[in-house]
């Protein structure tokens, strides 16, 4: 009993710098945001007061709130989409496949690039008028093609596009190593048994890898609602709002309009929204994920 | 089981290591920066007729002047030498120039380019008041137009250089289409222009899409943007035709890009214009820099330029972007705010000369309209319409304004009127919206 409890000091001691820096660096952090929220204080102002929820209050009424956060649901289906595609992706390319190696690399290039510099990329093959994208579909008969980033409905669509192609590779990689671990004599079996293909697929693969798909729809969730980066650098959040998420609204708020009250009780909510979407994983994980 | 604790060990032993190596490495960087710039600091206190350092931050990138203007200080002032330090004059590079201001880190001079940005500075104290020194007349120095900058009333920055929007115009391109370079003359007339220019030029006229900003508060300067009773004032018949007569322009004539398609694919409009695919550009001083550079910008044409024309014939009031920009501050909490003042009256009274390359030419009554013009067209008067140009930039026949709009409501209408020009509202909805986002500001922020 008291060597386990001064063993288990011991293991506290360990991690006590680890526990120090997510304290210092995140924790306490988190807690100054809470507070900020109930004050009015603006960057550069030498003064503060507290307003209680009057910031709460002006965000329920906020319509850009509202957009901001239609738009970042229209960002995560990238997501799901994502991952399906990465799925099928990894099942191909777990066969014997020519180039084998030298398609994985490529499938995971993206996700090492800078996103900045690969948004400007997409930007130039979305050209509304001389993109390569539009040129094509006009080729092929479709005579008024998508104004992607210049039209108001096509924006937030433009953006899922570059994002599922940024995920892609890195979706891709998990499964292929969750793909490894499917045990081959299950899959020989069923192949005795008389299976199709799809059949092994969706009733033998896809519940061995669901805990694979559960931790990347799980982060992959997470980092989406967080990112605005090639936002920011492509639209700005335009035409209009049309491409304004959540996270560039905080951004703004904090970094454009110094309104660090306000901005902070806007990633509050944003706090609680991620806890949420994680939350109702976790619970109907129950239902389909296969430890 | 053994294997297993002893690499569990291992594993908290790195990461605790590398996070005391984490902060260790930060800590000490941060003592050896302070102890460095301290060490400076009682250097040049402890012998006074020492050096003393100053940093300038401005958001002018090196190699157009400012480098060359400071190095033509140190070499005259060996005992106060001037650094340049540059930010990028977006939101990311202010907030790092502000937070330096806050924290009190080695800032002594910095200039602020747009007014709004500029007065929330001031007010926050970021600022030394000029009026402490009485051996300078900023009003008399640069201007009845300088006023622009005052907030509540005083100075807290010297606004160094002149600003102005104007219109350039392909000179070749009118000849060609037997138009005269207008002087007075409507957007109605500038529409004309554009239409028939587009015959010849893939566009008629481009825009500078950071212009937008401005554009639209130009008929309420007199007025004000806020009404007597307190409420917005942006709704204007003037406002409305200036945004009609764009919106026309892009759907009807076709004379100039669609606003969403320019934004989206970051059209270098410079470009466009010095490679002669269009006939105008609405833009400003700043572009000189461009169309300087035959090098990397080749042009055949010569250039004219017109003032940004009225909304009506004869309209009284009638106002242009411009007067003065580029305000450079003292930094309150500078440890040598004499110094920094007298680096400063030597930057604003000619000192500045080597931006003018640039098209940043000096406000000040000290420097001749002749030098910083011989120096802003060195080589290239041929390519130019002298007359327009000494006539727009050198007439004072118009009056000018600096915007005094805050961000957001910039941001918000822009957002509005991008909903306008992309069809998916019509102009009194973007008009009803802009006044009712204008009067929440103003509640909130009464």
């Amino acid at each position: 009993m008291k060597w386990g409890k001064r063993q288990s000091l011991i293991g506290y001691l360990f991690v006590l710098p680890n526990i120090l820096g997510i304290l210092v660096f995140f924790f306490i952090p988190t807690l100054f945001t809470i507070g900020i929220s109930f004050t009015d204080w603006k960057y550069t102002a030498n003064t503060y007061n507290f307003v209680g929820f009057s910031n709460y209050g002006r965000l329920f009424k906020d319509s850009m709130f509202y957009e901001s956060l239609g738009n970042t649901f229209i960002f995560l289906l990238s997501v799901p989409v994502s991952i399906i595609l990465a799925f099928m992706v990894a099942l191909l390319l777990n066969k014997q496949v020519y180039l084998k190696n030298w398609i994985r690399a490529m499938y995971f290039l993206p996700y090492i690039t800078s996103g900045v510099a690969v948004a400007f990329v997409w930007m130039l093959l979305f050209d509304a008028k001389n993109g390569p994208i539009n040129q094509f579909l006009q080729t092929i008969g479709i005579s008024n093609p998508p104004g992607w980033f210049s039209t108001t409905n096509t924006a937030m669509f433009a953006y899922d596009i570059i994002w599922i192609w940024l995920l892609l590779g890195y979706n891709m990689i998990i499964y292929l190593a969750a793909l490894q671990e499917v045990p081959q004599e299950l899959l020989e079996a069923a192949k005795i048994d008389g299976a199709k293909p799809h059949q092994t697929v969706i009733r033998i693969i896809f519940p061995l890898v669901s805990p694979t798909t559960f931790f990347l729809l799980l982060t992959g969730f997470v980092i989406t609602v967080k990112a605005f980066g090639i936002i920011e650098a492509v639209t700005h959040g335009g035409p209009g709002t049309s491409s304004q998420v959540l996270s560039l609204y905080v951004y703004k708020m904090a970094f454009r309009y110094y309104e660090m009250g306000y901005a902070s009780t806007i990633s509050i909510i944003l706090f609680i929204i991620i806890m949420l979407i994680t939350f109702i994983q976790w619970v109907g994980q129950k239902k389909w994920v296969h430890y | 089981m053994n294997v297993r604790k002893i690499g569990s060990v291992a594993l908290s032993l790195l990461i605790a290591s590398s996070l005391i190596a984490g902060c260790g490495g930060n800590g000490g960087n941060t003592t050896s920066n302070n102890s460095t710039a301290s060490g400076k600091n009682t250097d040049s206190n402890k012998k006074s007729d020492e050096v003393i350092h100053l940093k300038f931050w401005g958001g002018v990138p090196e190699e157009w002047g400012p480098v060359e203007a400071i190095e033509n200080w140190n070499k005259e002032n060996p005992d106060i030498q001037v650094e340049y330090v540059r930010f990028v004059n977006d939101d990311a590079g202010n907030v790092k120039l502000d937070t330096a201001l806050m924290t009190g880190q080695d800032v002594d001079l910095y200039g602020t380019y747009n007014f709004a940005r500029f007065q929330s500075r001031a007010q926050s104290g970021l600022s030394v008041d000029l009026s402490e020194f009485d051996d300078y007349n900023i009003d008399e120095k640069m201007g009845p137009n300088a006023a622009d900058w005052k907030v509540d009333g005083k100075y807290y920055a010297m606004p160094t250089k002149r600003d102005l929007h104007f219109v350039w115009l392909n000179k070749d391109a009118l000849d060609e289409v037997g138009l005269s370079v207008p002087y007075d003359w409507t957007w109605s007339d500038m529409q004309e222009y554009a239409k028939k220019l587009s015959g010849v030029k893939e566009w008629g006229i481009v825009q500078d899409l950071a212009t937008w900003d401005f554009v639209l508060d130009s008929p309420i300067v007199e007025e004000g943007l806020v009404a007597a009773d307190g409420t917005s004032n942006l709704d204007n018949q003037d406002t409305r035709k200036i945004l009609e007569t764009t919106y026309n322009m892009m759907y009807e004539d076709k004379s100039r890009p669609m606003y969403g398609e320019q934004m989206a694919s970051k059209m270098r409009v410079e470009d466009e214009f010095l490679k002669g695919n269009a006939g105008m550009f609405y833009a400003g001083e700043w572009i000189f820099r461009f169309a300087n550079n035959l090098k990397d910008y080749p042009r055949d044409f010569k250039i004219a330029i017109a003032p940004i024309p009225k909304v009506v014939a004869d309209q009284p009031n009638h106002y242009v972007f411009g007067g003065l920009g580029d305000a450079i501050a003292i930094n309150p909490k500078s440890k040598n705010v004499e110094a920094a003042w007298k680096f400063l009256k030597w930057y604003a009274d000619g000192g500045m000369l080597p931006l003018a390359k640039g098209g940043r030419l000096p406000a000040s009554s000290a420097v001749s309209t002749e030098e910083s013009m011989k120096l802003l067209l060195d080589g290239v008067e041929d390519l130019y319409d002298m007359d327009s140009i000494n006539k727009v930039m050198f007439g004072n026949d118009f009056k000018t304004f600096q915007n005094k709009l805050p961000q957001q409501i910039i941001d918000t209408r822009r957002n509005e009127f991008q909903l306008y020009f992309t069809n998916d509202q019509t102009l009194d909805q973007m008009m009803a919206n802009v006044v009712k986002a204008h009067n929440e500001y103003l509640k909130q922020n009464k």
